[in-house]
């Protein structure tokens, strides 16, 4: 069985600051690390490999970024992945969310070939989009799944269980399908070993140029991207909503009429 | 005023002066005691009481508290972020001077001599913000004190740091200058005292030395003189004992023939005089790998430390040490709360671990692993039995799990304080030298474990200086706990190893402090307090017991 795992490498989120005059992020002295989200989908892969040793489960991992961005390849393979796959060209830069989503299903399908499940995190925390694996799945005419926080595979199909306001619903989709990660298997982050650090780098981590996707130009990079960021800026704090629980009714009636009195509305 | 000659220092006095009712202060002994009972303790928990409370935010204000102190008699102990865990800023009585407002930086430069930038801060500011700033080269707006140092620092790539890491980093470098703080890096990189290009030092009779290094030594005879900006003249000798270096030491006054003036200053927990303003020189920041590798004994730990110390490939900056107690400790705060130590399981097995830092760069890792695995397979352990990380989130991770172990220590001992109020950790700060180690510490488990008393054993093993940390259950646990303190300090002693590596010796250990020294070494340290601060004005009660007093 093989598992892709789709990744990307951002910084270090608590640590960024954005520049209110150029609406750039600030960068100097930030680390870069493998995005949080993918590391739960990873680990998610980890588990079901773990959980189901006669399907000789296979964990590839594929990201396109800047060459840099190997090390967070090299960091998903000292976490348990077992091949890894770069994207990286100056063709690819200013890719937007269309442009990426396009260039990750040539990368599949070009160097992976056939495949049985992906997993992606459930968003960047640099960019925040989540769109990249929506957009994915759609390239490759798959299914897809958002905020699934467990799985557990039968046979063709898997079992999903997706993150709601409320709790949690289980879908039941064929393979192959995408699954999109909000939360790890696990509530602590794993550690490599000394020897997986050496292990990860002796396992397969290749890096694959536009060239060797044959791609059309018009659609890599800027040129292919639809959408343009013109300005980034923290977002306003907005406080959390509040829910009245409904089942003592007077008591509820009451609590939202001292809130709509408090908001001057009553 | 230039120095005219090598044992000779001419004195400042300050310009401008303050008058002592704008200095920000709290008076009364009830209303410290209410509002800011903080300043009346350090992390040792000892407890002070204090009439008057000081926050200066310069120099001059200092100068005008201290007139004020001088004129009416009173003492005062120079607090800031109050890390210390031997006492040292806990006031006896009269008042409390707190630095904390004096966080600055004053200056930048680069030392010519030393090849080596440096940055010139006030005592008040953390090595939490110094690394940060530095860190992220954040420099706008400080004044250049050597032609372009900023400039050129901001063109160099890689991140710099001040390399001394006492563990606790929101100490202020003001307090780790007064103790010479060390910590787990020191193995790659000495005490504070390597690290101090100036001092600033304002004497209780308010003139200032602002002493660079290499600018004055101690005669042949071993005698300072200070020239007093009122004209007068300033003569004392410096003790005749040499200050033992070959372990890791924090006790007494720093003494050697012809040493720097500086190095008085350094590490003589406030007595002489107070600092206002520092030079530290700083280094690129190397990345580096964290592990933790797991052990089926102690001896095998031991044999491994003994292995990497010195290996010029594997070059660890630090090795810190679990015992089997300690891991135990940790084991049953796992299990009460994973998520409390964040991170993974324990293995079961482990009967000791070693913490320790290696350089990482992808083009040596595979080298440097290569060398410990075959060490690993010496001491009956392997590479897999450990945890790895070389992010900064994971580096600092790893470092929180060391922090944990004395946090969860402290936090038993709170809980049976509840009984007990006077309960309190017995914790070791004893330095040995190599060949006596393993002795050393085979002593430790037979008389901890004869008395049949909780403890740990844990710290920075790479240079053989190991906390033992006895955890009484009651009174008569304690009383038994501090007849073993003594006699690990004299046991200690014999092996030519220090009673106090690095924490100092504050209030709390100047009884050991006798075990140390002679009588005659002490009234020579004695002698030198009385000539800088003749009044007995600055943190009284440090290092030397009250007896000071009868002679």
């Amino acid at each position: 069985m093989k598992i892709i795992v789709t990744i990307k490498q951002v910084p270090e989120a608590n640590k960024v600051a954005v520049n209110p005059e150029t609406g750039t992020l600030i960068r100097e002295g930030v680390e870069s690390i493998l995005n949080p989200f993918c590391e739960y989908a990873l680990d998610m892969a980890v588990k079901l490999k773990i959980q189901n040793p006669d399907l000789n489960v296979e964990i590839i991992v594929i990201s396109m970024g800047p060459p840099q961005a190997k090390y967070a390849l090299i960091r998903c393979l000292e976490l348990g992945a077992d091949k890894a796959y770069l994207l990286s060209d100056r063709a690819f830069s200013g890719s937007d969310v269309w442009a990426t989503a396009l260039t990750l299903k040539e990368g599949i399908l070009k160097k992976i070939g056939n495949f049985d499940l992906i997993l992606a995190g459930k968003q960047a925390i640099d960019g925040d989009t989540a769109q990249v694996p929506a957009e994915l799945a759609e390239n490759l005419g798959i299914p897809h799944i958002y905020y699934g926080f467990d799985i557990k595979i039968d046979k063709k199909k898997i079992n999903v269980k997706k993150e709601t306001e409320k709790g949690y619903k289980v879908i039941e989709v064929r393979l192959p399908a995408l699954v999109t990660i909000s939360k790890g298997p696990s509530t602590i982050r794993r550690l490599p070993s000394m020897k997986d650090m050496i292990e990860a780098r002796k396992k397969p981590l290749e890096i694959i140029n536009a060239k060797s996707l044959n791609m059309d130009e018009n659609k890599i990079g800027l040129n292919g991207s639809f959408t343009q960021v013109v300005k980034i800026f923290s977002p306003p704090t907005k406080k959390a909503g509040e829910i009245i629980d409904g089942n003592d009714s007077i008591n509820a009636a009451e609590k939202l009429f001292m809130f709509l009195k408090e908001k001057l509305i009553v | 005023m230039k120095n005219v000659s090598s044992n000779i220092f001419n004195s400042e006095k300050i310009a401008i002066k303050i008058s002592f009712n704008d200095i920000r202060s709290i008076h009364g002994k009830t209303k410290i005691l209410t509002d800011y009972p903080t300043y009346l303790m350090d992390e040792s928990k000892l407890n002070g009481t204090a009439d008057w409370l000081f926050f200066p935010k310069s120099e001059a204000e200092i100068v005008s508290i201290l007139e004020f102190l001088q004129k009416n008699k009173i003492r005062t102990y120079v607090s800031a972020a109050r890390t210390g865990i031997v006492g040292a800023c806990v006031p006896n009585s009269g008042s409390v001077l707190s630095t904390e407002k004096m966080n600055k930086i004053f200056g930048f430069g680069f030392d010519k001599n030393k090849n080596y930038y440096f940055i010139r801060v006030e005592p008040g500011i953390t090595l939490n913000e110094i690394n940060d700033k530095l860190i992220k080269k954040e420099l706008d707006n400080i004044p250049e004190l050597t032609p372009d140092a900023i400039k050129n620092f901001k063109e160099i790539k890689d991140p710099f740091h001040y390399p001394v890491d006492p563990t606790e980093m929101s100490a202020t470098i003001g307090g780790t200058v007064a103790t010479n703080a060390s910590g787990a890096r020191t193995l790659k990189y000495g005490p504070t005292r390597q690290w101090i290009k100036g001092l600033r030092v304002l004497l209780s009779s308010g003139d200032i030395l602002d002493i660079q290094r290499g600018e004055c030594f101690a005669s042949k005879e071993g005698s300072f003189i200070i020239n007093k900006s009122n004209g007068g003249k300033l003569q004392f000798k410096i003790p005749n004992f040499i200050f033992n270096t070959s372990v890791k030491n924090a006790a007494g006054i720093y003494s050697k023939p012809n040493m720097d003036l500086i190095d008085l200053f350094i590490g003589s927990e406030g007595i002489l005089g107070i600092i206002t303003q520092i030079d530290i020189w700083i280094i690129e920041k190397n990345p580096l790998i964290s592990n933790v590798l797991f052990f089926n004994s102690e001896e095998d730990s031991i044999s491994f430390v003994e292995l990497i110390r010195n290996n010029r490939i594997i070059s660890p900056e630090f090795i810190e040490f679990f015992s089997y107690e300690a891991l135990n400790l940790m084991k049953n705060v796992q299990n009460k709360d994973p998520g409390s130590i964040n991170m993974p399981q324990i293995p079961i097995d482990a009967k000791s671990a070693i913490f320790f830092d290696v350089p990482y760069s992808e083009e040596k890792i595979d080298i440097i692993f290569s060398k410990i695995n075959k060490i690993t397979k010496k001491c009956n352990t392997s590479l897999s039995n450990s945890w790895s990380g070389y992010e900064n989130r994971e580096i600092t991770r790893l470092k929180h799990f060391r922090q944990a172990l004395p946090e969860n220590v402290n936090a038993i001992i709170a809980t049976r304080k509840q009984q007990f109020p006077q309960i309190h950790k017995l914790g070791t700060d004893i330095c040995i030298p190599e060949k006596y180690f393993r002795n050393m510490m085979e002593y430790y488990h037979t008389v901890v474990r004869n008395a049949n008393l909780d403890y740990v054993i844990f710290g920075h093993i790479g240079e053989n200086h190991v906390h033992v940390n006895i955890l009484p259950k009651n009174m008569e646990e304690l009383r038994l706990g501090e007849e073993i303190y003594e006699k690990f300090a004299k046991k200690a002693v014999e092996y030519g190893g220090s009673i106090s590596a690095e924490h100092g010796i504050g209030k709390i250990k100047t009884d050991y402090l006798k075990i140390m020294y002679s009588q005659k070494d002490l009234d020579e340290m004695r002698l030198i307090k009385k000539s800088l601060d003749p009044l007995l004005v600055l943190n009284y009660g440090n290092i030397f017991n009250f007896d000071v007093e009868t002679e």
